[in-house]
Parts: structure tokens; sequence; C-alpha cells
């Protein structure tokens, strides 16, 4: 008998809030959340936009908290408390003893290299100090959660890129699947970097004006900063301990495009592979999906190959599914994007709702999907394709299905 | 019987300053040889420098030339595995073939050279080309993009467990039928920062202090190396015809937080994998352990092996091949492995080079060179946060 996985905690930091109720409602608002940047000063651009995170006063140092803990742990480790919290596992819960962390990133704490570079240019190589290997090693995002909360199974750091953190729920889930586990806290986090702006700029990625997903006139992504991080349960388990069970992970599916270091292949065939293994991975009809919750990062390349991928996976029935991407309203949070556009199918399923793509008006005529526009949209859901994709052409697709 | 199916390893490439084949480093480990010397560069402490590495040696890949030394590394030692395992020729599904590198530091210093650019120059003068690549997943997503494959493209920067984490989750994705077979590569390339950073931590020692479990030693020396596996279902491996260099059986990782807690955790995850893969004392001929000659690790080490090993421990080869080429972090998982599976398949154990103060007694510390016979080998691995790996290995006679 196949061990069945479902989520029972789920935490968020973001700039849409950081507690799941003001998630959703920033979500269905269809406001966008991306301004101008005021925690992160980046010298080398005038002027940034994003959607930046606002973390309570008592999480920014905590002395309890490894030393080495940048931002980007900082948040993960606010995120993991909420999660726990939501699932009803505090410290010392014995469901912890044995419960593993996995989480994922794009850049984690890059910023401590940043900081390396400003003393460098003063000092040479007096800079290097003694700790910078420790705070550099991206290890430590998962570690320190671990240590926190007193967990001793395996933690991992999964680093696919903007794909980390479905990988991340994914590496979780088979964890549990085949019994290495009876529970696992997982997810992805990332903030703001001098290297994410400057680069994405000098490639013409970054949006000169604000990210519009799908949208004809889209100039590129809006950065956002966050972490979202999602309890694990064998189902079982869950339910002989009395937790509440917000949603099932029924199956994940991987691929890589190959194709190119940042562009993705044109035509979407590494995300077709993907969403086809998640759907036969789990015994899916393509029938069942009733809405997808996009990568949608508003560069011209990524949304064209996305939409794309989903036609020839699902076919005339592409142009019927409800798909939105929430990347407008909180902005691409990079390693944390994929765990939190999960846990927004979470709060869909459990809520039988839809969150809109904000700055969605003028659809690329391309396309011709059901986008769900402007405000959020009752459906009828029983289960979610929460779609991702990384530079490097790493795709993970997860698909989340209503609490059994 | 095993509690999860083995998965057979068709393939291996390491390059490394004792060798870059598996036989010629079995070689030179069992001759007792060393490449730790004193750097010249940037401080004057123990390391394991792999001199005149010319990556266009091995493969000739587009965009060589603007990857990073662990990414030409990791490259080359993929090339080495695939050739190994027949893979090389066009034939095998690129949608089949994956890749799990084992990364923690592995983009770091095309990191610092991005955002010292930026700094120093400003972003319209720096090379646009090298942020994709200062990226932690870049260096894995390159050599998947170098060999075409399609599968995945996953990284795990989980440090000195890291290698281990990766053979462990390559498997997984082979037994669950995601991919046809997986490449599991890691490498380490020295840096300044690495080096610097390391030294002035008071990590790395000098070469006269370095010593494997051994109660003289003052710390570790980093080695720079490229190693890469390639695994695939036994049944796969059988029905193409490849030839099996050993298995894996079954791998489990635990975490603790602190150094006194590590030998219970390291002990739980052998444990575990000696539990899932059936093996006992009298199947367990060797293991090849993660020690690198700091004090907290090789106590971890050498106490949860005590613990695991019992009345055996006396008994139970024990090797640690840093002691040979320093610690190349997530890179020495995998060179463990190969140097347990070559030894459970006829080629003489390496002993503990240097070896002759024992932090930690009652283990059966090889002193020479010693063929150990087919059976089971336990690999373990501790990282400086606290995570900690184990893999139960076999060698080409099983399964």
């Amino acid at each position: 008998m196949a061990r069945r996985v479902v989520i029972t905690g789920c935490g968020v930091i973001s700039a849409g809030g950081n507690d799941l109720d003001s998630l959703w409602d920033s979500l269905i608002s269809g406001k966008s959340l991306i301004g101008t940047v005021t925690n992160f000063a980046c010298p080398e651009m005038e002027s940034l936009q994003g959607a930046e995170a606002t973390l309570p006063a008592a999480e920014l140092g905590d002395p309890d908290i490894d030393s080495f803990v940048g931002r980007c742990g900082l948040l993960a480790l606010a995120a993991a408390r909420r999660a726990l919290a939501n699932a009803g596992l505090d410290v010392g819960h014995v469901a912890l003893a044995d419960a593993g962390v996995v989480v994922g990133t794009t850049m984690a704490e890059e910023r401590q290299v940043g900081q390396l570079s400003e003393r460098w240019a003063a000092q040479g190589p007096d800079a290097i100090d003694g700790g910078f290997l420790a705070r550099a090693d991206n290890h430590g995002l998962a570690a320190s959660i671990a240590a926190r909360f007193g967990m001793g199974g395996p933690v991992l750091l999964n680093a696919t890129a903007c794909s980390s953190g479905n990988a991340a729920i994914a590496w979780g889930y088979d964890s549990i699947a085949d019994g290495a586990a009876e529970v696992m806290l997982t997810g992805g986090a990332d903030t703001f970097t001098r290297s994410l702006f400057c680069g994405f700029a000098r490639m013409s990625a970054l949006s000169k004006t604000i990210c519009k997903p799908f949208d004809e006139r889209r100039d590129g992504v809006s950065f956002g900063e966050g972490a979202g991080m999602l309890v694990l349960e064998e189902l079982e388990h869950a339910r002989a301990r009395g937790a509440t069970v917000l949603a099932e992970v029924v199956g994940y599916g991987l691929s890589n495009d190959a194709h190119h270091v940042t562009a993705p292949e044109p035509n979407g065939a590494g995300f077709v592979r993907a969403i086809e293994q998640a759907l036969a991975s789990s015994g899916t009809s393509a029938d069942r999906v009733d809405y997808i919750c996009a990568h949608g990062t508003g560069t011209q390349y990524n949304d064209q190959g996305e939409v794309r991928a989903v036609k020839t996976v699902f076919g005339e029935r592409a142009v019927r599914i409800p798909i939105s991407s929430i990347k407008a309203t909180i902005g691409h949070t990079n390693g944390a994007a994929a765990s939190l556009a999960a846990i927004a199918c979470v709060l869909a399923l459990a809520r039988q709702m839809v969150p809109p793509t904000a700055n969605l008006s003028q659809p690329d005529p391309e396309f011709g999907m059901d986008f769900i526009m402007h405000r959020g949209r009752p459906v009828e859901l029983s289960t979610c394709l929460n779609m991702s994709a990384g530079f490097g052409g790493a795709n993970a697709c997860l698909l989340l299905a209503r609490a059994p | 019987m095993s509690s999860v199916a083995p998965v057979a390893v068709t393939g291996i490439g390491v390059v490394t300053p004792l060798g870059d084949s598996p036989a010629s480093l079995m070689d030179a480990l069992s001759a007792g040889r060393s490449s730790v010397r004193t750097l010249a560069s940037p401080a004057p402490v123990a390391g394991s420098p792999l001199t005149d590495f010319d990556a266009t040696r091995y493969a000739n890949v587009r965009g060589m030339r603007i990857y990073n030394r662990a990414t030409r590394l990791g490259i080359s030692a993929t090339r080495l595995a695939l050739q190994d395992a027949g893979l090389d020729n066009a034939g095998f599904p690129a949608e089949r073939l994956g890749v799990v590198m084992a990364g923690t530091y592995a983009h770091l210093d095309t990191l610092v050279e991005y955002d010292r650019s930026l700094v120093t120059q400003g972003p319209s003068r720096t090379n646009p080309a090298l942020m994709p690549l200062a990226i932690p997943s870049a260096p894995g997503a390159v050599i998947a993009l170098s060999f075409g494959a399609k599968a995945c493209s996953v990284t795990l920067a989980d440090g000195g467990a890291g290698g281990i984490d990766a053979l462990g989750l390559g498997a997984r994705l082979v037994r669950s039928g995601r991919v046809g077979a997986c490449v599991v590569v890691s490498a380490l390339a020295f840096f300044d920062e690495l080096v610097l950073s390391a030294a002035r931590a008071g990590a790395l020692t000098t070469t006269d202090h370095f010593h494997v479990f051994d109660r003289r030693s003052r710390g570790t020396a980093f080695g720079e190396a490229g190693a890469a596996l390639v695994l695939e279902s036994v049944t796969a491996a059988r029905s193409r015809g490849a030839k099996s260099k050993g298995a894996l059986l079954a791998q489990t990782s635990t975490f603790c937080r602190t150094d006194d807690g590590l030998p219970e955790a390291l002990g739980r995850a052998a444990d575990k994998a000696l539990a899932a893969s059936d093996t006992d004392g009298a199947t367990l001929r060797l293991c090849s352990s993660g020690a690198n000659g700091t004090r907290a690790v090789d106590e971890a080490e050498a106490r949860a092996l005590l613990r695991v090993l019992g009345s055996t421990a006396g008994q139970t080869a024990v090797t640690a091949i840093k002691a040979n080429l320093g610690d190349t972090l997530d890179t020495a998982g995998l060179l463990q492995t190969m140097v347990a599976m070559a030894a459970l398949s006829g080629s003489p154990a390496p002993a503990v080079v240097g070896l002759s103060e024992a932090m930690v007694p009652g283990l059966g510390y090889l002193t020479a060179a010693t063929q150990v016979g087919p059976g089971r080998a336990l690999v373990t691995a501790t990282s400086r946060t606290g995570a900690c790996s184990a893999l139960v290995v076999c060698g080409d006679t099983e399964p």
C-alpha cells in the first residue's frame, strides 16, 4: 500500500503578508505589491523595484539562532516557525525528532559575498575573514532550521534555481512516500541580492516597468523576497495525531531543458515532460487538473514556452483550465517562488477559489488561455498543477489535491 | 533481503592528484601515496592541489573557457564516467539521463568574481555571461547541458555529507524510474576565498600536523578533485550488457546540532543504512570513513563506528582516504564510495596513511593495504553544519 503524503502546515513570509490569511487576501485582491525597495540598497543601480517582505523586529536577530544566519536564513526560519505552528508541531514535539528539512534556494546567503566584495574594495585579501566560508555555506539555511526546532532527520539544501521550492517539496514527498521519514519540513527562501538585480538588468530580463505575466506588454521579471515552508506528513501519521490535513501532494515531475544556460526551451518541451511525469507518477488523468499555478515570470520566453507546454499536454482543454501567476502580486521570489505558489494552491484548494494574475489586462493574443485577471474567481477545485522552472533549464511540477 | 532495491554503479570517473582513473587512483592509494603538501599560495597550509589540470584533455564542450575550475573538473569526471559506463555515444535517450550534483562551493568563486566586478567596475562593464554561472545550481546545470541530460538537473549543497546525500538522491531517482541513468557528480577546486577563510578560521593545518584519526592532528587539509558515478537499475544495466562496478544498497541522512551529538547522529544514520540493506557484522568488510583530521569530525566518525560495529569493531577494516587526498568536501563521499566498491571487488583497501596514535582506539584502522574480500562496506560522512550521511555498498560480485 503506497504511503500518502499530505500537507498539515504552511508558513509564509512575503510581501503579501506573514500569515496565510493575509497572503490569500493579497493574492485574490489582484493588486500588485511591487514597489520601490527600501530595505535593500544596490548602489550600482539607481532605483530598485521589488516586492519586499517585512520581518517582525523580534525575528530579525534571535540570540538563539546561529550567528552565521543572514537575511535569507531569517526568512526561512520565520516561515518554518509558522509552518510548524500551523501544523501543531511545537518545539520538542516527538514527531520532530526524526523529521527532516529540505530548503530550496536560488541565491541563498549571497549577500555574504556582496559584503565581502565591499570590504575587498578597501582591504583586498585581508577582507577574507575566518567566518566567510561558514556564512557562505548554503546548507546553513536548512541546518539552522533543523537546529532551531530540534529536528534529527535528513537535512538537505536543494539548489535547482527557481524551481528549487518544488524540488524541495519533491524530495520531502519521496522521503515520506518511501518510508524514510514521517514528517518533512520543505520549501524555499530567497532575498534580494546585487547580482540578481544587476545580472537580470544586464540580460534585459528585469522589467523596466512592472512584471506583467502573460500580457502582450510584458517586459521581464520583478523580484520579490520571501519564504514558503510546508509541513509534509504521512497521512496516517497526521490522522493519528489529530492534525488538520490541508491538502495532499499526489505527485511531481522533473525535467531539464539542456537547451541553454538561461533561455528556456522555446516550445516548452522540458515542461511537457515534467508535467507528464507528474501526471503519470501519480496516476492522475490530465482531465482532473482544474487549476494551473503557472511559473509565469513575465519574460517573453518563459511565458511563451509555458503556455505552449500546457497546450501540448492538455490539448484542446488547455484553453479552458483556469491559469494564473502570483509573481505580479508578490514578485518573483526565486527559490521561494514555487513553494509560495504551492501554498497558494493549498489555499485555493481549501477555499475553492483561484487567485488572479495581477497587472495582466491585455493577454498576449498568441496564448488564448483562461487567464484569471483582476480578482479571484470561485472554481470547483480538486487538483492543482504547480509549475516551476529555473536557470539552466531545471523544471519541476507538483500536483496537489484537495485534502482526503 | 534488503528493503530497498540495489542500484548499480556502471561508470566511474575520477580526476585527482593521485590518478585520473579508478585503477590508477586505487594503485596510488594502495601504495600509501599522499598528495597532501604545503600550498604555495594563498596560504602556507596543507592541501592537495591538482596540478597541470587541463579539462580539454577529457572533454571538448562549448563554453569550457568561461566555466570555473570546479565546473571543468565536474565536466571531466562526468565524461570519464559516461565513457566507463559505455554511455558516451549517441544511443541512450537524453530524456532518460539525469544529473545530480553535490556542490556546496562549486559556484562560489564565480559568484565572488562576478559580484566583485559589479563593485569595482560597475554593472555595465561586467561580463553578463558570468551571472547565470554564479548561482549555486550553475555547475550542475552546465554539466547537464554539456552532456544533453534532459531527465533532471539537481544540485545539493550539504557540505561534507553532500556527496553521499547526492548518491542517495540519485539512487532514489533511478529506483522510482524517473531517470534511466543518473550521473552523480561533484568537484572541489581551490580558490583564494576558500583556502584563506578556512585557514584564518584555524581549520587548516600544516603538513606536519595533518593526520587522520590521529591524536596528533591539528586540523584538516583541503583537496582538489572531481568525481562522478553513473547509476542505473540493476535490470537496466544488465539488459544493455553494462558491467557493474558495484551497487548502492541503502543510504540514510540524519542531523545533529552540536559536535557532542555528532557520533550519535552519524551512528543513527549508519544503523539505519545497515538495517535497510540487511547488512550485519558478518558481511560488513570495510568502513570507508569521512574522517578528515579535524578533532570533532574524527572523533564523531570513530565513536559512531565503535558503537555501530560493537563486538566486531576491532575486526572490521577502517580506511580514510582523506589522509591521502585531503578533504574534498562534497566530492569525498563519491571518492570514498568508489574506493569501497573497488576494495570489495578485489583491490586492496588502502591504509590510513600517517596514522600512528589513534585518537579513539578499538577500531580496525588499516595500517597497510589489505584485501578485505567480497561483502559490504559502510561509507560515512558529516558536514560542518551537522548533517550526517551513511551509505552501504557492495562490490561487483553482488547482487
